[in-house]
């Protein structure tokens, strides 16, 4: 099988940009990724393009700010999972043979579209009731907290942790530490839930430049990370009650890429997790089999999650930290494996990583665990 | 909740098409689909059972009672929301989870494991006043229903507006 290489990557700081769009801050990650590839943008023979909430023929109104258009450019929605979805279509492309080098790109203006809490999918039963998806989360949390004999303080340590790391991420909407008191005594967002636990409304954009591993060796592309896996599975819809402490989808996306790359959970080194919410951050662990199922909070609280511990768990800041423009996040997270693979994380360098993994899901309908999940998994 | 005579005589809507009903004797449920096959149990119905393949799957009505598996006090919620207010999911006797508004009941009185009961009953115009709910037919005389859970013993209600004619097996969720 044709070998993959990520040769390039950008992103625009995350944050709020209410006199910027997404097609702007979609051209400067991909101008940054071309940069950082120190390539011809002519060689870009396709392009994919992941987002939410952008409307119509986002990726082309980027590839016509840039000097690229004319190629063929797809774009996807796979909810939280687009920019990750975008890149995994650009893999499939060149294990394909269809295209040598392809640009994968992750956008969201979420600002201009939302303040608050985000409903799960419109017309939804769940949401129809007054679900929403920090409601969501905060319900897996109280069960989570109840069947493993944990307390909040222990959740909130999650945040404390990726807000420290955020603060070391030039890329990071939030770059300010806070303590567990803060994260605390932060305004109830769904019980248990504060303020602090739930990922930001944000604005971005994430660019990757893949290509073969005979175009990056003949370019001598001595950065190149090997892309070495990018599953993607769907929720199934569940024929009884289930656990929701634990993550099913999440598990099944992973052996299937754990399968591709040849590696098990325990050659992980770090990882780049779908945080969203304090919770959501011990069960995406856990369901990746990086942590026993129900032992997460404990492993942070003696530092085995941060930057210097036994497996780092979102060096970036996460979504908690970094921001979480939806279509942006999982295109995001393998700019920041690429960079820490490369040792070019700065000051939230990780300790001569060989293995990282990028985690991605999203969605919610009545009945369903979750709409979309991916696992990428990055190889120096 | 009081319910007036004037509204009694209009016709009930569910709020998200297909997912309750009400019979003539003002007595509503949800309605889920149950599989013949295997028995597996659907809400909201299903066409098709994702446990065995099988494509006959009945529309059904759910008992209302059930046990709650968790729950969160929403305070940030849409606009048409008004809060704070107690969401749970619960797992119904028919082996479905649901998620609904909990009412009756304090918030610090709530408990994992409790027995809670499911009502269809109107709804209030200032809980959900924006939602999207095809208005025109509810300026046509139609009341919207929906449903939320009470504690077991102090569920309890006036009777409210039938749906009409039930769905028959065909009709799409
Ligand atoms: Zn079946």
């Amino acid at each position: 099988m044709t070998d993959v290489y990520a040769v390039g990557v950008g992103m625009t700081r995350f944050g709020k940009y209410p006199d910027r769009d997404a097609f702007d801050l979609g051209a400067e990650a991909a101008l940054a990724a071309i940069k950082d590839a120190d390539i011809d943008p002519r060689m870009i023979d396709g392009a994919y393009f992941g987002h939410v909430y952008q409307g119509m023929n986002a990726g082309q109104r980027v590839t016509g700010h840039i000097g690229i258009s004319g190629i063929p450019v797809t774009n996807v929605e796979n909810v939280c999972s687009s920019g990750a979805t975008a890149v995994r279509e650009a893999q499939i492309a060149i294990r394909a043979g269809e295209h040598d080098v392809v640009l994968a790109v992750g956008l969201e203006h979420l600002s201009s579209k939302f303040r608050g809490a985000l409903a799960p999918e419109e017309g939804d039963v769940e949401g129809a009731v007054g679900l929403t998806m920090p409601g969501v989360y905060a319900m897996r949390a109280r069960r989570y907290l109840a069947d493993f004999g944990l307390t909040h303080a222990q959740l909130g340590m999650v945040a404390v942790k990726n807000k420290a790391n955020a603060a070391m991420n030039p890329f990071a909407q939030y770059q300010k530490t806070v303590t567990l008191e803060e994260v605390l005594a932060s305004r109830p967002i769904a019980e248990p839930l504060n303020l602090l636990e739930c990922s930001p409304v944000s604005d971005g954009a994430a660019a990757v430049i893949l290509m073969t591993g005979d175009k990056a060796r003949q370019l001598g592309k001595g950065r190149a990370i090997r892309l070495a896996a990018s599953a993607l599975r769907s929720g199934k819809v569940e024929s009884e009650p289930s656990s929701m402490t634990f993550e099913p989808l999440t598990r099944d996306t992973a052996n299937a890429a754990y399968e591709v790359a040849g590696i098990g959970p325990e050659d992980v080194d770090f990882a780049e997790v779908h945080d969203c919410f304090s919770i959501a951050e011990a069960l995406r662990v856990e369901g990746l089999g990086l942590f026993e199922q129900g032992t997460y909070l404990l492993a942070v609280e003696r530092g085995e999650a941060q930057i210097g511990g036994r497996l780092p768990i979102n060096p970036s800041g996460g979504l908690l930290g970094k921001g979480h423009p939806l279509g942006a996040t999982g295109a995001a997270q393998v700019v920041e494996v690429v960079r820490q693979l490369r040792g070019e994380a700065g000051q939230r360098q990780i300790d001569s990583p060989r293995v990282g993994v990028a985690h991605c899901r999203g969605g919610k309908a009545a009945g369903v665990e979750g709409a979309a999940c991916t696992v990428q998994v990055l190889v120096r | 909740m009081t319910t007036t005579s004037a509204e009694m005589s209009q016709a009930g809507m569910p709020f998200v098409p297909g997912v309750l009903e009400v019979g003539p004797d003002g007595k509503g449920h949800l309605v889920g689909a149950h599989c013949p096959g295997c028995g597996a149990s659907y809400f909201p119905a299903r066409s098709v059972c994702s446990r065995c393949l099988r494509g006959d799957l009945e529309r059904v009505p759910l008992g209302s009672s059930g046990t709650l598996y968790t729950y969160t006090v929403i305070h940030q919620s849409l606009p048409q929301f008004e809060t704070p207010y107690i969401l749970g999911y619960v797992d119904l006797d028919d082996n479905v989870r649901v998620a609904g508004q909990l009412v009756d009941v304090e918030a610090d009185a709530v408990e994992l494991g409790m027995r809670l009961t499911l009502q269809v009953e109107p709804l209030a115009s200032q809980t959900l006043a924006s939602q999207p709910l095809q208005s025109g037919e509810v300026g046509e005389g139609k009341q919207v229903l929906w449903f939320r859970f009470r504690p077991e013993a102090a569920a309890s209600g006036p009777p409210v507006p039938p749906t009409g004619k039930p769905p028959t097996g065909k009709e799409q969720p």
